[in-house]
């Protein structure tokens, strides 16, 4: 059963995808596919729930083929920007650094293009805190880990010229599976959902 | 349509859930308490083989029942059966009022402080209750009080507030940093009661908690208990590269190993 859940995910995402490759293909068919491209888009963002992170990251795109994309995802997330002092409770660093790779294929479209992406990588996370309550002793604590990081990244390009407006969403599956879909909650998943904005400059 | 059929297929496999424990080993019954003015949906899981007139067995309450009961009746039977010891009643406590009242001590922005009036029901209805209907060890040793979060910090309530109810306290991702921590002023006011009696303490949290407020309150109590408990068994455990929730179920698991190996 475990198994089956983990290739539920991406099974649906790439059915899905082609699925609307299909339906969109007629519509854009005469819609020229520019040959092999490498874009880099360099964009910052937040993961909105629960506690607000600040996201700066880089994306590069190689556009393989008119429907395969080579991605490579790079981000430095400043964790909880606005919980750093909360009931005595200090924060004294806390950030995420992470690199993934994956597949995607594109959509495309008069003005824009629509990449679906599948990612894996690492992710290397770093906090400390302490409780500086005056009337208990001062304590501290930290953590430093690395762990897996994959999920799926939906990337909009505006623009058919060397510059373009890049919006990406990025779905972390791991922490996997899901415990709950409550996007106020504090958990690892739909918690997480990064939104992030950019320029984007296409390189041939 | 066609195209639909593999993605629904997907959806109808993924979505199959584990069967709830046996629902012949269940009993389920209502208690209105006096103490908190609310009804609490009460489930019992007797264990295999559950002879009442030759044998007496220890206990677990389990908070957010609704939630984790099948889980910890489930592998309450299959720790016991790998340690070769005798099983449990698993006793889940339902929701009768909201949770972020029942299970915080004081009144504060998060939550209605109604966890004293909730450990009256506890102590005074329904352990009472249970150990007069079922074949149940009625000694503190054999009682233990299970939560996850705020149900935590109400295992954390029971330990420093009513320390003469249970003997095993299993603490998952408990929710110290409470109203500035009130957990730790408990502690402390409650220290020289609770100091010597046994007890076996299980303390878990996930790696990933990183949200400004749940390591170092932990990190404070579980140091308190480590320098001040001389009677303590303890286990302190960072599930890894998992979150609040994430780290729930495992540590559960963790924690019903050290108490079956441990009690």
């Amino acid at each position: 059963m475990k198994i089956a859940k983990f290739l539920f995910i991406p099974f649906f995402l790439l059915k899905l995808s082609a699925l609307l490759a299909q339906n969109d293909y007629h519509a854009n068919i005469h819609q020229d596919f520019p040959g092999q491209t490498l874009k880099i888009a360099p964009a910052i963002g937040l993961n909105p729930w629960p506690t607000s992170d600040l996201v700066i990251s880089n994306l590069v795109q190689w556009d393989i083929k008119k429907r395969l994309s080579l991605v490579s995802y790079t981000a430095y997330t400043y964790n909880s920007v606005f919980l750093r002092n909360f009931n005595y409770i200090k924060t004294n660093y806390n950030y995420s650094l992470s690199q993934k790779v994956g597949v995607g294929t594109t959509l495309y479209s008069k003005r824009a293009s629509h990449t679906f992406s599948l990612l894996g990588g690492i992710k290397y996370n770093s906090f400390k805190e302490t409780l500086e309550n005056p009337d208990f002793e001062k304590v501290s604590a930290s953590v430093s880990s690395v762990s897996p990081d994959f999920g799926g990244m939906y990337h909009l390009q505006v623009g058919k010229k060397k510059f373009f407006f890049s919006y990406r969403m990025y779905l972390p599956l791991y922490p996997y599976p899901v415990q709950r879909l409550d996007i106020t909650a504090i958990d690892g998943n739909i918690a997480n959902l990064s939104l992030e904005f950019g320029l984007g400059v296409r390189l041939k | 349509m066609k195209k639909l059929i593999p993605i629904l297929l997907v959806f109808v496999i993924a979505s199959c859930q584990k069967e709830d424990f046996s629902a012949d080993l269940t009993e389920a019954f209502s208690i209105e308490s006096t103490s908190s003015g609310a009804n609490y949906p009460i489930k019992v899981a007797l264990p295999e083989n559950y002879s009442p007139e030759t044998q007496t067995y220890a206990t677990i309450y389990v908070l957010d029942g609704e939630q984790d009961f099948d889980f910890v009746a489930e592998n309450c039977k299959k720790i016991s059966n790998e340690f070769s010891t005798s099983n449990v009643l698993v006793v889940s406590i339902g929701y009768g009022n909201d949770r972020v009242d029942d299970y915080t001590p004081t009144k504060a922005k998060e939550g209605g402080g109604g966890a004293e009036k909730f450990m009256q029901f506890i102590e005074n209805e329904l352990i009472p209750r249970i150990e007069s209907n079922y074949a149940v060890d009625t000694l503190r040793s054999s009682r233990t009080i299970l939560g996850h979060s705020f149900g935590g910090l109400l295992g954390a309530y029971a330990f420093t507030n009513h320390n003469s109810v249970f003997g095993n306290y299993l603490m998952l991702s408990p929710s110290i940093w409470y109203d500035n921590e009130i957990m730790l002023r408990l502690e402390q006011e409650n220290r020289n009661i609770n100091s010597n009696n046994h007890q076996l303490v299980y303390l878990g949290l996930g790696q990933l908690e990183n949200e400004g407020r749940m390591f170092a309150p932990f990190e404070a109590f579980h140091q308190r208990l480590q320098n001040y408990y001389d009677y303590i068994a303890m286990q302190r455990h960072i599930e890894q590269h998992l979150d609040h929730m994430g780290s729930k179920n495992p540590n559960i698991l963790k924690g019903l190993n050290f108490y079956f190996k441990f009690r």
